[in-house]
């Protein structure tokens, strides 16, 4: 198949990284998108790989190496360019590191989140309900209880992914007294700790392959070894922008691949697919911009001010809504062909899919846009 | 991956809130079967917390081996969600709410149009005035009008003199947004803030979805500044209606103590205004005379004669050094209190920071606009720095100056419709207009 190449020379970063991830994603992931997607084959060996060749880390500071979110975002593009679904789970991966690497305590650092950012060790998020929760769009579903030494935790989440028995997670906890949540705590949950158990859960419409589980808590020990943060709002507030800013990795990379498809039956279908809206010219170049407006945003991962939390959702909303373009889009220009059971383009309509619906949804992100544009009054 | 999915209504929604096809017509209450029979009570219907599937009594479950029939109560603990795995214990009673519209900020848009059209940021006097003036040009534009507020037709300065001659807060709308939307046949977007402009693609982004254009007109005027010193949940900054209806309310019907601070002209008209409406004034400056940019030494002190009667005191020389609850214990709720640099403290129920204008700037960074004191626009077309964009009201500046008054609206309308629509051009001059000073104890005109 013809794909046409997009040049290496827009990006400032680490062009041999980004070279290999581009390599490993044209060749053996894209063998194993399909089984991924549809078969429920997790890409265990691929994920390895890419802590191995640095894909995992660009966004965590080492020593002589300072921390570089646009270059983890351009390597998630590679990713997500091939497999939506792989490329879901790196950012699973990358931004459980960041809570490692931020939570300050010890034994989620040094050694073992050497080990996570070279991808020896697999990481996840469940977080979706903590940050609808704290957006009050939900409550939360797990609760502590304060007990020697720490807490036990109860309680169920729906839809973990990027799960497996020695995996581990970011989770958030409230603790009631009499009733009433008075505080919460955030930890990590590890899949082979006792009173942890994974659910199966119903098939969704793509990326099976994402080990995606309902966890059970019950009476779970989260000792100090554990914690992430308490309090939590502080720390959300401080990690909201990277959270989000390293998501846009998945939008940009879904919408990339749609465009990568259009070019591929151009010469052919060129003639009748000029009378299409949203051609890969233009959307490359939306893309191109809205790009490098996430490059600039990403220097500064844990800005804190209100008019660039605003920049970053929208950012991430304007990620969604051209994947979620492009497409859609893409099947249009390839037609018939692209609507076969076995072809990467409709696959990537489900994916884009998952991009605007997973949390953040591009609803959640203009309704926070708007709470944050308002104008503070007197009540 | 197991159980199946499409068991209840509820399979398929996530946690986007009840499905619409089980919510009561008149809403508000627990859904519950309509037949009662004997002294069964009423099936009830419990909802997943974590992704809306419903679990309906009366039909209970079969792929979790609960029959028709059985109770919530009845279900064992141990029951998992079939959607999404989580614990019974996470249910909680359907109640179902009424039915939102589904875009209540949203008018009808004019039939199709498929290029873009004329897409207008503000909905106060420029921005309708440009949506007006387009549609007497051409009747066929797509024009679309986005806009923070709820887009009511109003003039600004009757805000200044509304309570003195005891306009209430509903009169002060001359049409609704969304009358005035269909008399003009363009689509309204209320309540929907513009976050951005990507010139390269011709779009502007909305918290309510993403509008291409052809032209966009940027009318959104300048907001009230603030001041670090003046916490905003304390301070009332006034420069629109919808503030200002908030205020208002705020003020009740009992007289009520309120420090305005900036004797410039909006401060000293609204002021006036809230004295001559039975409230007690404190108006203060950094200057020792109001309006003191404005008008000569003896019209001040003419202007402090007339405010004599009135229960309105002017305070000049002082810098305010802190805003803060009232620390004193009299019981009062809300009461604030002022301190200035020379130390004296004004005790009051209300502030009103008056500091002047400045116009909002993340609109025009994000278009890469160039700036000089205000969106800078061409002196003759009021064309912005990026093509199809243009810029009138209270939010331009034309070589660096600011002139924030209505009267020259109108022309600004004419000159930017005639370029969208291609019409003979009018250039737009600028030209002297008397200040109208809405003091009503004393106006001036200068």
């Amino acid at each position: 198949m013809e794909v046409l190449e997009r040049p290496l020379t827009d990006l400032q970063h680490d062009f041999d990284l980004i070279k290999a991830v581009r390599e490993l994603a044209k060749g053996p992931l894209a063998d194993l998108a399909d089984d991924i997607d549809r078969r429920g084959i997790y890409p265990k060996s691929i994920l390895h790989r890419l802590g191995e060749l640095g894909a995992l880390k660009a966004h965590m500071a080492e020593p002589g190496k300072p921390a570089d979110y646009g270059l983890a975002i351009a390597a998630m593009t590679e990713v997500s360019r091939v497999c939506g679904a792989t490329g879901f789970m790196v950012w699973c991966h990358d931004v459980c590191g960041v809570y490692m690497e931020q939570s300050g305590n010890t034994a989620l650092m040094g050694d073992v989140l050497i080990k996570h950012s070279s991808g020896q060790t697999l990481g996840a998020t469940g977080m979706s309900n903590p940050m609808k929760t704290f957006a009050g769009i939900e409550t939360f579903l797990l609760h502590a209880k304060k007990v020697d030494g720490g807490y036990v935790v109860n309680g169920t989440l729906p839809w973990v992914s990027n799960l497996g028995p020695d995996h581990y997670f970011g989770a958030v906890a409230d603790i009631a007294v009499d009733g009433v949540v008075k505080s919460e705590i955030m930890f990590l949950v590890r899949c082979d700790a006792p009173g942890v158990e994974l659910r199966n859960c119903p098939s969704f419409s793509a990326m099976e392959g994402t080990n995606t589980w309902a966890v059970r808590l019950t009476d779970y020990f989260v000792g100090a070894k554990e914690m992430i943060a308490d309090p939590v709002r502080p720390f959300i507030g401080r990690i909201r922008a990277a959270f989000i800013l390293l998501q846009t990795g998945m939008g940009l990379g879904v919408a990339q691949g749609a465009i990568d498809s259009m070019w591929t039956v151009e010469r052919q279908l060129g003639h009748v697919n000029e009378f299409l809206d949203d051609r890969p010219d233009d959307l490359q170049a939306e893309l191109d911009d809205l790009t490098a407006r996430i490059m600039l945003l990403a220097k500064t991962p844990f800005g804190a001010d209100k008019q660039f939390i605003i920049d970053v959702l929208d950012a991430r909303a304007h990620a969604s809504e051209l994947a979620l373009r492009a497409a859609q889009s893409a099947l249009l220009h390839q037609g018939a062909r692209g609507y076969l059971m076995t072809s990467e383009v409709q696959r990537r309509v489900r994916e884009s899919h998952f991009v605007a619906i997973v949390t953040p949804a591009v609803k959640h992100l203009r309704k926070e846009i708007a709470r944050l544009s308002a104008e503070e009054q007197p009540a | 991956m197991s159980a199946s999915v499409a068991k209840t209504e509820a399979a398929g929604y996530f946690s986007d809130g009840p499905p619409l096809g089980k919510i009561a017509p008149s809403g508000g209450s627990v859904v519950r079967e309509a037949t009662s029979v004997g002294e069964t009570p009423a099936w009830e219907i419990f909802i997943c917390k974590a992704c809306g599937l419903l679990y309906d009594e009366s039909k209970g479950d079969e792929d979790s081996g609960l029959t028709a029939g059985t109770r919530f109560a009845d279900i064992p603990d141990d029951w998992a969600c079939p959607l999404c795995g989580v614990t019974k214990a996470d249910f909680e009673i359907y109640v179902a709410e009424p039915v939102r519209q589904a875009r209540s900020s949203t008018t009808k848009a004019p039939r199709a149009n498929r290029r873009p059209g004329t897409v207008i940021v503000g909905a106060g006097r420029a921005g309708w005035q440009i949506a007006q003036t387009l549609r007497t040009q051409d009747t066929r534009m797509s024009i679309t009008l986005v806009t923070s507020c709820n887009g009511d037709v109003y003039d600004k300065p009757l805000l200044s003199v509304a309570m003195a001659r005891g306009i209430t807060v509903d009169k002060l709308p001359r049409e609704t947004g969304a009358l005035a939307a269909q008399r003009l046949n363009i689509k309204l977007l209320a309540n929907t803030d513009a976050i951005r402009i990507t010139p390269a693609s011709r779009q502007l982004r909305t918290s309510r979805g993403t509008l291409p254009y052809q032209h966009l007109v940027l009318a959104h005027g300048a907001e009230a500044r603030s001041l670090p010193v003046f916490p905003p949940e304390l301070c009332w900054r006034i420069n629109h209606l919808r503030v200002y209806s908030k205020f208002r309310a705020a003020l009740g019907m009992t007289p009520q103590r309120v420090a305005v601070v900036g004797a410039g002209l909006i401060g000293c008209e609204l002021a006036n205004d809230l004295a001559l409406a039975g409230h007690s004034v404190t108006l203060l400056d950094i200057a020792d005379r109001p309006l003191a940019t404005s008008l000569k030494p003896e019209q001040s002190q003419q202007l402090l004669d007339a405010w004599t009667p009135l229960s309105l005191t002017f305070v000049g020389n002082v810098q305010v050094k802190h805003v803060a609850p009232s620390a004193t214990l009299t019981g009062k709720e809300n009461e604030k209190e002022i301190a200035t640099e020379c130390g004296r403290v004004f005790t009051v129920d209300h502030i009103v920071l008056a500091a002047g204008l400045q116009t909002p700037n993340a609109l025009a960074l994000s278009a890469g606009l160039a700036w000089n004191n205000g969106i800078d626009v061409h002196a003759e077309t009021l064309a912005t720095s990026v093509k199809g964009i243009y810029a009138l009201g209270d939010c331009i500046s034309i070589d660096g100056r600011i002139n924030r008054y209505i009267e020259p609206i109108g022309r600004q309308a004419k000159t930017i419709a005639a370029s969208i629509t291609g019409g003979p051009p009018a250039p737009y001059a600028l030209t002297r207009v008397p200040l109208r000073i809405k003091t009503s104890s004393l106006p001036f005109t200068v």
